[in-house]
């Protein structure tokens, strides 16, 4: 393999590994902007030229593979002097829009600019001036041709990641114009902006609604499908005030080469609101609003004389794939294993979403095969719990999220909220069921639970939590801890961890994880 | 378009790849149309097997294809260094002030059309601009008011 | 002197098969065909020093031998008749007043390199050319000359003419390429270079119209011939092109190793009006101006490089004392602003600037500074792009700054221009 060295450290790398490769290997980012590793070379832009040694002219990091013996500068003043060039041919035309561009203090021109620049501009002709500026070339994202500087990220991500061919860069020279040919409406628009160094090609749901320096990151996972998208959730810690109180401004995606690489679905990526918006904000018990524990001692005083009489096939539990690992397995350790109860089950009739050959799929659920794993079919499933339900054959219905109008229609929830006891309805968001639960439980979400979700490559990643539940809302897990000791019950979780190092220990697919195995980039469960 | 198909066909057999026929495929319907609509540009991309923005593409970079009607008679004047030399840019004045239009332009008549151009391959007979299709030299201001008048009625 | 490629011009039908057959036509394509082998081929046209005429100068037998013998990939020949640098029309001759010639010379090549399929791409504005080309064409199949077994023999080739439409940029080899595969005129990154991966990356060899022209010759006659016509590593003739303040604008074929002076003066006619001579451009407008006591040197590749311009495509422009330099440098700056390709960052946006900053010069709205500053940005693209094409830009606007200096000076102080006399204006 070859050896060569990069500003005097040596490193030994595969043939065929090109020079910003093999830098970034030894932790010495190049500067580029048409070089992006998921996409085909274009090596247009030139900033990322470096001196190598014995030859006398620079070459193209991105492009030029490493040979045995090369000695590359990647700070020289050769170098630096280049990049300093790029930098100022660049600027000739680009429009001073930092005001009131959303890429400012996430650009790459303003990033090498402060590090490089020539700060004082020889500048002294008119820019040059291009069509459309502000302009929607799809339902959303907004392009603006004077920002762009022509690097084709977007072109080549159209024709190579997606193929779907929108992008296009007509006319030439300095005239060149980057534009669309038909709209961009296909399912991973929004990554064309991700993957835009410049403010050229924004986020129409982003736009001016928050600079980018007041948000706080948060890594986690898309819990819009199967596929878990590892993503990251950027949220406005200090002034949520300017946006009616929501949190989170975006989702982006994270790297993850074996589940989405760079990107995610249009679908996950802008479906963020619900963490913020339609919240059940406090515990309710027919209409009333009432307290945790008087919450917990509602559901408890309908459970104990279940446990005197052994009539455990009075209960039902409607568990759900949207739930994280930690949370099934306290599902299945109290009802389950604690009180016994055999009648609990996930599988609802649930119609299948479109999806795509990509990264969207039909199983609009994060964690299915979690689900599959910690709460294997036993006896009933949730549609016979339900006709159970329906006939007034449970005394305790208990419903994790689902929105049952949806699924089994009005009529027949009317009949449960008749025949049922107490239809207990545990949930982050509000929705039709919520008018006929008779206890309504304000649960947390993804973006505020410490946990796991196991993909459909039966992939094990974690999420992170990045605020505090809103309002009074609870972490599932922690609101069944709750009951649990109301029923007697010792669950003695203080985080989520320890649900799953005893998961792990439990549960044969997940032996030997923890979660700092499984870190940021996830981990396959045992066959 | 579908008149010409077997023209069109002859021409992509030639090559190796459909795509690479694209420039033949624009000149000859630029030939038999005056022009490339965006239709046009839809059933050429069919034709050859190409998404429509990379034949978009093409005919925005390549000066010599067009999507707007030229004049009956067009102007084509070199600018470059030998013919400036010699006169090229007043020569190009003098059809501005004579016809009315600017360099890109078609008069409102639909008769004439000017386009400025860079070097011809035609130095030798420099002042020199391309009319229509044949190389004229030698340029003047009589010589231009003479093929204006002549072409005028 | 002795004319080799040009001996046919400006005779009527010398365009036609049986013409050309009067003299010794298509008797380098046997001769190389029946009695040499492709190895004997490239290496008589090594020993001849002939280089690329189309401007890079490379020398053609070392390009040839570049073609991988063991790939068994088609191999391809592709003749660049795009003919665009400005002050160049010596192909256009070629073409229209003895094609076979070029045909020729194609036919030899690709036996040596052992392609059976050559592509010419002629440049779009060039229709009577591609007329008499195709027509060549047409004659060569009847004759048995192109197509299946020429003359007999177990040789294959097929020739298509693609049009060009309308880029300067095409005639730099890898955009060639990419506007023969259907796209737009970009130059490709190399390596790979087409001799390894070209056209549908196959083993491509492309060279200059005049230059395949000169291959049946020195078949003929032989390399040694060939190469003592010319001076060292550079044989033969070439064809000179004369255009500007010349009293007989037109095509020179000379040796090679012929002086400026020699051309402008004794050929061409000197200058009209007895004026002075105030500069040149030795090798189409890429090329670095030379002022007007640089004309003695030898026009050919190796001199002219070191004196600091190059002898490019034989494209002679001849500027008299009424020339303003700083207009000179703007028309140059204009033209490659038009036709940069936009590819790159440094040539697309510092093309465009360049000319934007003469042109403010030269219209009086120059200061000091910007004169300080010019030479820097104008080098800043040289030698920072994908293709030549950005170092033409450095070479030849930064030549106009260089020599001439003072006139940019004038321009900035005095916000005009210090010729009184202009010889375009007194012409009409």
């Amino acid at each position: 393999m070859p050896k060569l060295t990069i500003d005097g450290k040596e490193i030994e790398v595969p043939a065929g590994t090109t020079i910003i490769q093999a830098a970034e290997k030894l932790g010495i980012d190049i500067p580029r902007y048409c070089y992006h590793p998921a996409l085909p070379v274009a090596g247009n832009c030139r900033i990322c030229m470096v001196e190598i040694e014995k030859q006398p002219k620079l070459q193209i990091a991105c492009y030029t593979p490493v040979a045995n013996g090369m000695a590359v500068h990647t700070n020289s003043p050769k170098t630096l002097e280049a990049r300093q060039s790029v930098l100022e041919f660049l600027l000739v035309n680009h429009p001073v829009d930092c005001p009131v561009c959303d890429q400012s203090g996430e650009c790459k021109l303003q990033d090498y600019y402060m590090e490089h620049g020539q700060y004082n501009s020889r500048l002294a002709d008119v820019k040059v001036k291009k069509e459309k500026k502000a302009f929607s070339i799809g339902p959303t994202v907004m392009l603006d041709q004077e920002r762009c500087i022509l690097c084709t990220r977007c072109v080549r991500f159209a024709d190579h990641i997606t193929k779907t061919y929108e992008f296009g860069v007509f006319d030439r020279g300095d005239h060149s114009q980057l534009d669309v040919y038909k709209q961009l409406d296909n399912n991973y628009s929004g990554n064309v902006v991700d993957i835009c160094p410049v403010g050229a090609l924004t986020d129409k749901d982003f736009r001016f609604k928050c600079r980018v320096w007041y948000l706080d990151k948060t890594k986690s996972v898309c819990p819009g499908c199967s596929t878990g998208c590892n993503m990251t959730v950027e949220w406005d810690k200090l002034r949520p005030h300017t946006h009616k109180k929501a949190r989170v401004m975006r989702l982006k995606p994270r790297l993850n080469p074996d589940v989405n690489d760079y990107w995610m679905c249009d679908v996950g990526r802008y479906d963020y609101h619900f963490v913020d918006e339609n919240r059940i904000l406090s515990p309710q018990h027919k209409e009333e609003l009432v307290s945790w524990t008087q919450a917990i001692e509602t559901m408890a005083k309908i459970i104990q004389p279940l446990k005197d009489s052994k009539s455990m096939d009075k209960i039902g539990v409607l568990a759900s794939a949207k739930l994280t690992n930690e949370d099934l397995f306290v599902i299945r350790k109290l009802f389950k294993e604690s009180l016994n109860v055999s009648q609990v089950d996930f599988r609802v009739p649930e119609p299948p979403g479109h999806s795509d050959h990509f990264l969207l799929k039909a199983d609009r659920n994060p964690n299915t095969a979690g689900a599959q794993v910690i709460l294997p079919q036993e006896s009933a499933d949730a549609q016979q719990i339900i006709q159970k339900a329906k006939q007034g054959d449970l005394d305790l219905l208990y419903v994790f999220g689902h929105d049952l109008v949806k699924l089994f229609g009005k009529d027949t929830v009317e009949q449960i909220s008749k025949k049922v006891k107490l239809f207990v309805f545990q949930s982050s968001t509000v929705n039709d069921t919520c008018g006929y639960a008779h206890l309504i439980l304000p649960s947390a979400v993804y973006a505020e639970k410490d946990g796991t979700f196991t993909n459909c490559q039966h992939r094990v990643q974690r999420i992170w939590p990045a605020f505090l539940p809103l309002g009074e809302s609870k972490g599932d897990w922690e609101i069944l801890s709750l009951l649990a000791g109301k029923c007697g019950i010792q669950l003695n979780y203080k985080k989520s961890e320890e649900i799953f190092q005893e998961l792990a220990q439990k549960i044969g697919a997940f032996s030997e994880m923890s979660y700092e195995k499984i870190a940021d980039q996830g981990m396959v469960l045992k066959k | 378009m579908k008149d010409f198909l077997p023209q069109m066909d002859r021409i992509t057999g030639q090559y190796e790849n459909k795509r690479a026929a694209l420039l033949p495929v624009l000149h000859l319907v630029q030939e038999k149309e005056g022009l490339i609509s965006p239709e046009s540009e839809k059933e050429i991309a069919e034709y050859l097997g190409i998404p429509v923005v990379q034949v978009h593409e093409v005919i925005s970079f390549y000066h010599l294809f067009r999507q707007k009607p030229q004049g009956k008679c067009h102007f084509s004047v070199c600018q470059t260094t030998s013919c400036a030399l010699l006169g090229g840019e007043e020569i190009i004045e003098h059809i501005q002030k004579r016809l009315g239009i600017k360099p890109g332009e078609t008069t409102p008549d639909g008769k004439f059309s000017l386009g400025v151009v860079e070097c011809l391959g035609a130095c030798e007979i420099a002042p020199m601009m391309q009319w229509n299709k044949e190389y004229v030299g030698f340029l003047n201001k009589k010589k231009i008011d003479e093929l204006i008048e002549k072409n005028s009625l | 002197m002795q004319k080799i490629v040009s001996k046919h011009f400006n005779q009527t039908d010398s365009h036609r098969l049986d013409d050309y057959l009067k003299d010794k036509g298509y008797e380098g394509a046997r001769k190389a065909l029946t009695q040499m082998t492709s190895p004997q081929v490239i290496e008589a046209i090594k020993k001849s020093n002939l280089r690329g005429l189309g401007g890079a100068g490379f020398a053609t037998g070392m390009k040839w031998n570049f073609i991988p013998k063991d790939n068994p990939k088609p191999k391809y020949l592709v003749v660049n008749a795009d003919e665009g640098e400005p002050g160049t029309f010596k192909d256009k001759y070629i073409l229209e007043q003895d094609p076979h010639a070029l045909l020729e010379g194609i036919i030899v090549t690709c036996y040596a390199i052992g392609s059976h399929k050559a592509y010419v791409y002629i440049r779009g504005e060039y229709l009577k050319s591609i007329e008499r080309l195709r027509g060549a064409i047409e004659e060569a199949y009847k004759q048995n000359f192109l197509g299946k077994g020429i003359m007999g023999t177990s040789f294959d080739l097929d020739i298509v003419v693609h049009q060009g439409a309308g880029a300067y940029i095409c005639g730099e080899e890898t955009a060639l390429l990419e506007s023969l595969e259907g796209k737009k005129g970009f130059p490709r990154l190399k390596p790979p270079f087409p001799a390894v991966k070209g056209l549908f990356g196959c083993p491509t060899v492309i060279n200059n119209v005049e230059t395949l022209a000169c291959v049946p010759p020195i078949i003929v006659n032989g390399a040694e011939w060939f190469a003592k016509l010319g001076c060292e590593k550079n044989g033969g003739n070439r064809i000179f092109c004369v255009s500007g303040h010349v009293n007989k604008p037109g095509i020179y074929e000379l040796p090679a190793g012929t002086t400026l002076r020699e051309i402008i003066y004794e050929h061409a006619g000197g200058i009209p009006q007895g004026r002075q001579l105030k500069a040149v451009i030795p090798g189409g407008i890429s090329a670095a101006v030379l002022s007007a006591n640089e004309i003695d040197v030898k026009m050919d590749f190796d001199s002219l490089k070191a004196i600091g311009s190059m002898a490019g495509s034989g494209g002679i422009i001849v500027m008299d004392e009424t020339t303003c330099m700083v207009w000179a440098a703007m028309v140059a700056a204009r033209f490659f602003a038009h036709e940069s390709c936009g590819q790159c960052s440094p040539c697309r946006e510092g093309s465009g600037w360049v000319y934007r900053n003469v042109k403010r010069i030269y219209d009086g709205e120059g200061r000091p500074v910007d004169l300080q500053n010019l030479p820097g940005i104008v080098n800043n693209i040289g030698g920072n792009t994908i293709c030549a094409f950005g170092d033409a830009v450095t070479m030849s606007v930064g030549s106009y700054v260089q020599k001439f200096r003072s006139e940019f000076e004038y321009h900035i102080q005095e916000k005009k221009c210090d010729l009184t006399l202009n010889y375009a204006k007194t012409n009409h």
